[in-house]
């Protein structure tokens, strides 16, 4: 009769053992195609499968994960060592060959998404069995870096298989090997145990899509699933008493922050018609920034779930200088600044006033432009931003639109004052997009909407995306960001978004700034 | 025969009309690489994804490429995943067809006699407690409905899971959400038709035939009534085929509707078009059908 039970109980046994670990996204990959699709989400579960020469620590270093070293033989060409005795799969080899026809193919191929990083690389041949050359175009220092983005995959078997085969059965080199999947759903793998690291701590793993966040909550307290990322402020509490699960936090790389019309001295479209653009001058901007009462935000509105930003670039920021600290809130000093720059109430109001092109006066009435639909609370935080700027003199509203509207509008110009987020690993990559001057080449400031300008600014950039020794490039950002920020006052930066994610007791697992949320990042608690 | 191929045609034209009404609406959104393409790529590169699209072409030339597409058959490729429109969502056609079934089941098992008995008691406590109920069922919102069904059954009970397609007790939250509208609206339905049937004279020679109340009701008055409710049946599955959007989205269910959803949000304009020509077919071929069937529940309409 016992032995029976035993036969019994063992397949039962054998499947709780056997019980994957199980998390849920907001979203869910699309391919696994790794060269495919730049996004969050899709490469978060790509990454289970196909490995990178180089990748980014949880506190933003850049390490070689394939790679043994790097070195740079001319600013146009580097020598890449790879690890030996790595395999894919399928039992073969990674070889030089693959890693060249990898980087050359997220470089070229027609549809690859990943060109803002490789896109530079128009070269890539095997050396020797282990070793490859890459060549670029023109100089990138931070090729290592950009590299995060060239997952290498297996030649032959591309070859064999096409890229379609490909999609239905990926094989890479990563500490998870491919079961099955649904195109955006979920995601099946199994660990792989012919990999060259440590075993993951979790043999199976189900990567699933739950769209809403009360129901990825739910799934996570009713025991569906082991971690469910982006919990919503509203659902900590419930959360934290349930007994089952907490929810943890890390401040995430993605800064939200507002920008000023830096070009138009009349006619900026967020001020009544005719009215001067009092934001050419630095002494505005920070009254407008010292009138930002962001501890408030960071509280009611984020719920704890941001942290307040001394600066645009995060701690684990290449070139994150320290000395730059946020202006501070002072609403009384705010109004006097923009009194003494001549924009008092004449009229007893109570309204600021701006002077207009034929000399008379309106009041400081500000249009404050926001997405509604892309951060997190932002409609939310540009009306609190308005309302701190009415308690200053400013009669301030918000237009908040969907992000398929707000964008193209804010590229095109038709603001004064935006509110917009920006989240990148990479320091060069932000000050080359964000703070160095617009060029008609497209090359320079591409999301430069607010066209902040200073040449020395510019030079200081444009030296630092060419100085590769690190030190020196950072000592080069930080002074750029000094300029920026402390004495044009060019962007104010709100807060980080903090990564959240509900995780299950028991399990020893900290979100990564950069949201990626990897199942072999997850451990079983002692 | 006639008949039959004009209906078809009639079919064929309807599906065009809304392929191009929707491939036109589209443009209107504007410049989808907006969406599409990484914020870290160069404008050079951007116009190179565009290129890779086909999106540098002239609105006409796209459209009649896309219809000769769609005239071969071919709907298409995501621009999003790479892989056919129609695959994608021939994966995740039978999830949606499973879960609507169960919602239309749960909807006339409960609805139907509900109905009837609400029309047999009509005026009394129970009709008016039933027409209640409908009120409710009709005007509760789909993703409150869905909000509350987990939260008591997935977190408070742990009886059934929240989330994603699997066993049988995967459909039982999803199907009930989806099946609230339809009960109520079918209650409502049969109330009244079986109420109008039953002042008929044909009743009430069968009730003084001296037949039992409950072959008059079941045998000769509802057969009666069925005719409409087949069409609203049939309706409503059109409808729930490209319509169970919020719930899919709700519970993670891995159908069609979510991933025409998904698409709508990542600007891939082939599996919306996919979607869109797929479920008009559907809704087509459906009230085909169910012209057909009025032959077999009123011979009258058979014959003539």
């Amino acid at each position: 009769m016992r032995r029976w039970l035993a036969v019994l109980l063992l397949p039962l046994a054998l499947g709780y053992a056997q019980k994957p670990l199980v998390i849920a996204y907001q979203g869910g990959a699309v391919t696994l195609d790794p060269h495919m699709r730049n996004e969050t989400t899709t490469l978060s579960w790509q990454h289970h499968i196909f490995e990178t020469p180089f990748f980014y620590t949880p506190d933003g270093k850049v390490v070689p994960v394939l790679a043994e070293k790097i070195e740079m033989v001319d600013p146009n060409t580097w020598r890449l060592y790879l690890k030996k005795g790595v395999r894919f799969h399928d039992g073969s080899e990674m070889t030089a060959e693959d890693v060249a026809f990898s980087i050359l193919r997220a470089a070229t191929h027609k549809k690859s998404q990943m060109k803002g990083y490789v896109g530079k690389v128009v070269a890539a041949e095997a050396l020797d069995r282990y070793t490859v050359r890459i060549q670029t175009k023109v100089p990138d220092p931070l090729l290592p870096a950009h590299l995060d983005h060239a997952a290498v995959i297996p030649k032959a078997y591309l070859e064999k298989v096409g890229e379609e085969g490909f999609n239905k059965h990926p094989i890479g080199t990563g500490p998870y090997k491919f079961v099955s999947w649904l195109n955006g759903d979920h995601l099946n793998l199994e660990a792989f145990d012919g990999y060259w690291g440590p075993q993951p701590a979790f043999k199976k793993v189900k990567l699933v899509n739950i769209p809403n966040g009360a129901t990825r909550v739910a799934a996570l307290l009713s025991g569906e699933v082991d971690i469910a990322e982006k919990v919503l402020p509203q659902d900590f509490p419930r959360v934290e008493r349930s007994g089952v699960a907490d929810v943890r936090q890390t401040p995430g790389v993605r800064v939200i922050y507002v920008a000023l019309d830096y070009w138009r001295a009349y006619g900026s479209e967020g001020l009544p018609k005719g009215a001067k653009n009092p934001f050419l001058d630095p002494r505005a901007r920070k009254a407008i920034y010292m009138a930002i009462d962001e501890d408030a935000i960071v509280k009611r509105i984020m719920g704890g779930a941001a942290t307040a930003a001394q600066q645009f670039l995060a701690p684990i920021h290449e070139g994150y200088n320290p000395e730059i600290r946020r202006f501070p809130y002072d609403p009384k000093a705010a109004r006097k600044i923009l009194e003494d720059l001549g924009y008092g109430d004449t009229d007893g109001d109570g309204w600021l006033e701006l002077p207009t092109k034929d000399g008379g006066r309106v009041p400081f009435a500000l249009r404050v432009d926001a997405p509604n639909d892309r951060y997190l609370n932002d409609a939310q935080i540009a009306q609190a931003l308005a309302n701190m700027l009415r308690r200053i003199g400013i009669k301030a509203s918000v237009n908040a639109v969907p992000k398929k509207v707000f964008f193209p509008n804010m590229t095109k110009g038709h603001f004064t004052m935006y509110m917009a987020g920006w989240g990148s690993m990479d320091s060069i990559n932000t000050l080359l997009s964000l703070f160095h001057s617009k060029d008609p080449s497209g090359l320079y400031g591409r999301f430069n909407r607010m066209r902040y300008k200073n040449p020395e600014v510019d030079r200081l950039i444009e030296q630092a995306a060419q100085t590769f020794d690190r030190q020196k490039r950072e000592a080069l950002i930080q002074k750029a960001m000094y300029i920026a920020m402390v004495q044009d006052v060019a962007y104010i930066p709100l807060h980080y978004e903090n990564v959240i994610a509900g995780v299950r007791k028991g399990l020893v697992f900290v979100p990564r700034p950069d949201e990626y949320l990897h199942a072999y990042e997850v451990k079983k608690a002692r | 025969m006639r008949y039959f191929a004009v209906r078809f045609l009639q079919m064929l034209f309807a599906v065009w009309g809304v392929a191009t009404l929707v491939f036109l609406f589209l443009q209107l959104t504007g410049d989808p690489m907006e969406v599409l393409a990484p914020e870290d790529m160069s404008e050079a590169q951007v116009a190179e994804l565009r290129h890779a699209y086909g999106l540098d072409r002239p609105l006409h030339v796209r459209y009649l490429i896309y219809m000769e597409n769609l005239l071969k058959g071919d709907l298409g490729v995501s621009w999003t995943s790479g892989e056919p429109a129609l695959r994608l969502l021939a994966q995740r056609f039978p999830a949606t067809l499973k879960l609507v079934l169960t919602a239309l089941l749960f909807a006339i098992a409960l609805g139907l006699p509900a109905g009837v008995w609400a029309a047999v008691r009509s005026d009394t406590w129970v009709d008016r407690g039933l027409r209640f109920l409908s009120v409710l069922g009709i005007s509760a919102p789909t993703f409150w409905i869905g909000i509350m069904l987990i939260l008591i059954f997935s977190v408070t009970l742990g009886w059934l899971p929240s989330a994603g397609a699997g066993n049988w007790r995967h459909y039982i939250l999803p199907g009930l959400t989806l099946s609230f509208y339809r009960i109520a609206l079918f209650l409502r339905m049969i109330r009244s038709t079986l109420l109008d049937v039953l002042t008929q004279d044909y009743v009430r020679t069968a009730r003084a035939k001296g037949l039992a109340e409950r072959v008059v009701v079941y045998k000769h008055a509802l057969r009666n009534a069925l005719i409409p409710f087949v069409t609203l049946v049939g309706l409503q599955f059109g409808q729930l085929m490209a319509g169970a959007v919020v719930t899919e989205w709700i519970f993670a269910w891995p159908g069609m509707n979510r991933l025409a959803l998904n698409a709508l949000f990542t600007e891939d304009r082939p599996v919306i078009l996919a979607f869109v020509v797929l479920t008009a077919g559907i809704f087509a071929v459906v009230n085909f059908v169910v012209d057909l069937l009025y032959g077999w529940i009123d011979p009258r309409v058979r014959y003539a």
